[in-house]
């Protein structure tokens, strides 16, 4: 029970509080934390922008308590789509490291467990499930590796927010018998988030056993980062990383035609 | 006469038949209380957390943790200057008491209300084991914050928090020395 994950801290544009929650995160114990930008491309036409760099938040990053290693930023972007056409990944979603839709209907759920290139579906938190979940398409988004996030902020904020909360998680595990979750904050300031052997606790009110409540904030999370990892690289074997080249030898590069070229393999 | 050695019951070796003691077990949660502003911790005493604590029990498990918490509950230690609490509740019943725990977002204390949340660091079935936790944990702490210490005098101060918060001896030490010493700046 080493590595505790908290993939869901919601972006804010205020500098000084996003610092101030990870460093709260860190203090609590969390080796790697995402932040997550919500993208709603019902309203208004929004676009998905590029990620602001981890490196501007910080200049040494807060190390984490227990640990000797400073605490690891990721990049995270969640989909909420209701309608089919929103979700279309391109180069754009490359950017990200970890990829997140939130369906609103039965049909985009299907979708998005069988078909849809995504690392995390999100359960509604906020709301009455609008649809009941279905043993088919849970048990084919567990063979393919994706997982369900459940997010403790709301439930943390308001009363009615703690039932819908606790009603479809609890719907979720029936269904999916405890594999595959992941339980994260939606952390938007420092003070809503909980540490880790809180929330393997808390799990116990959603119905999952003590072991699936501990490996949903520490061996889960940690699957769900290699399996987005695993798409930035070809087949999971190949990983590509933009190197800068210094300008003589891209020149020198050009004179020679492609086919005498050295083939060079980095790893 | 006839002795009849142990066979009697009222014979030492079979004294324990009578006086049959059940072992209350209890268990310990070592919380921390975390704040965005270190100054207000200050104000926390035990009562505000006792009713925090019922009061979210409430809340979560409705009458029934309401029960549960007035049987053998009760807030061991505070240390204000760490945030260190010791909570003690039934073997029993510590998991739902523990579930509730998370929603708590604010103690009150003579009417001014404090947003924080409590971290449980560690769960021990007596005291001493939870002590033993705490040491190393500081010693974690002190190796965190020592190097970013600006003064010297800021360095005796975190390392008097640190010592002053084994519960034994903390106390010695914390009504002797000047208050001055112990502010956090």
């Amino acid at each position: 029970m080493a590595v505790f994950m908290d993939l869901n801290i919601t972006y804010t544009t205020d500098k000084k509080r996003l610092r101030s929650v990870i460093e709260t995160a860190a203090h609590l114990g969390y080796s790697t934390v995402a932040i997550n930008y919500v993208v709603d491309l019902q309203q208004k036409k929004q676009e998905i922008g590029k990620p602001k760099c981890v490196l501007e938040l910080f200049d040494t990053f807060p190390i984490v308590q227990g640990k000797s290693r400073p605490i690891k930023v990721l990049n995270r972007l969640t989909v909420v789509a209701s309608d089919p056409s929103h979700f279309r990944p391109n180069a754009e979603y490359k950017a990200y490291d970890l990829v997140a839709v939130y369906p609103k209907t039965e049909k985009l759920f299907h979708a998005a467990c069988m078909t849809f290139d995504v690392d995390i579906i999100c359960v509604a938190v906020t709301e009455k499930q609008p649809f009941f979940f279905k043993r088919s398409p849970v048990n084919g988004a567990i063979e393919r590796g994706v997982f369900f996030e459940i997010s403790y902020t709301p439930a943390i904020r308001d009363s009615t927010m703690r039932r819908y909360t606790i009603a479809n998680a609890i719907s979720l595990m029936e269904t999916c018998k405890g594999k595959n979750v992941i339980v994260t904050s939606g952390a938007e300031k420092p003070l809503e988030l909980r540490g880790p052997y809180d929330i393997a606790n808390l799990v116990l009110l959603f119905g999952l056993s003590e072991g699936d409540g501990k490996a949903a904030i520490s061996t889960n999370c940690r699957a769900v980062h290699l399996h987005g990892e695993t798409r930035k690289t070809a087949l999971g074997i190949v990983h590509t990383m933009k190197k800068d080249q210094p300008l003589t030898e891209r020149q020198e590069e050009e004179h020679v035609p492609v086919s005498k070229r050295a083939k060079i393999e980095t790893v | 006469m006839i002795h009849h050695g142990s066979r009697n019951i009222f014979s030492s070796r079979h004294r324990h038949v009578l006086s049959e003691m059940v072992r209350l077990k209890s268990r310990y949660l070592l919380c921390e209380v975390c704040v965005s502003d270190r100054s207000n911790l200050l104000l926390l005493d035990d009562r505000a957390i006792y009713t925090a604590a019922k009061a979210a029990v409430a809340r979560a498990h409705g009458d029934y943790g309401a029960a549960l918490s007035s049987l053998g509950f009760s807030v061991k230690y505070l240390n204000a200057h760490t945030g260190i609490v010791f909570l003690r509740c039934r073997k029993s019943h510590y998991r739902l008491i523990w579930s509730a725990l998370p929603f708590i977002t604010s103690l009150e204390n003579r009417g001014q209300r404090v947003p924080c949340f409590l971290n449980c660091l560690h769960v021990g079935g007596t005291i001493r084991t939870c002590q033993k936790f705490l040491v190393r944990y500081n010693t974690q702490q002190l190796h965190r914050m020592l190097p970013l210490c600006q003064s010297e005098g800021m360095r005796w101060s975190a390392l008097f928090l640190y010592i002053s918060s084994l519960p034994m001896h903390g106390f010695l030490i914390a009504d002797n020395m000047p208050s001055s010493l112990v502010r956090f700046e």
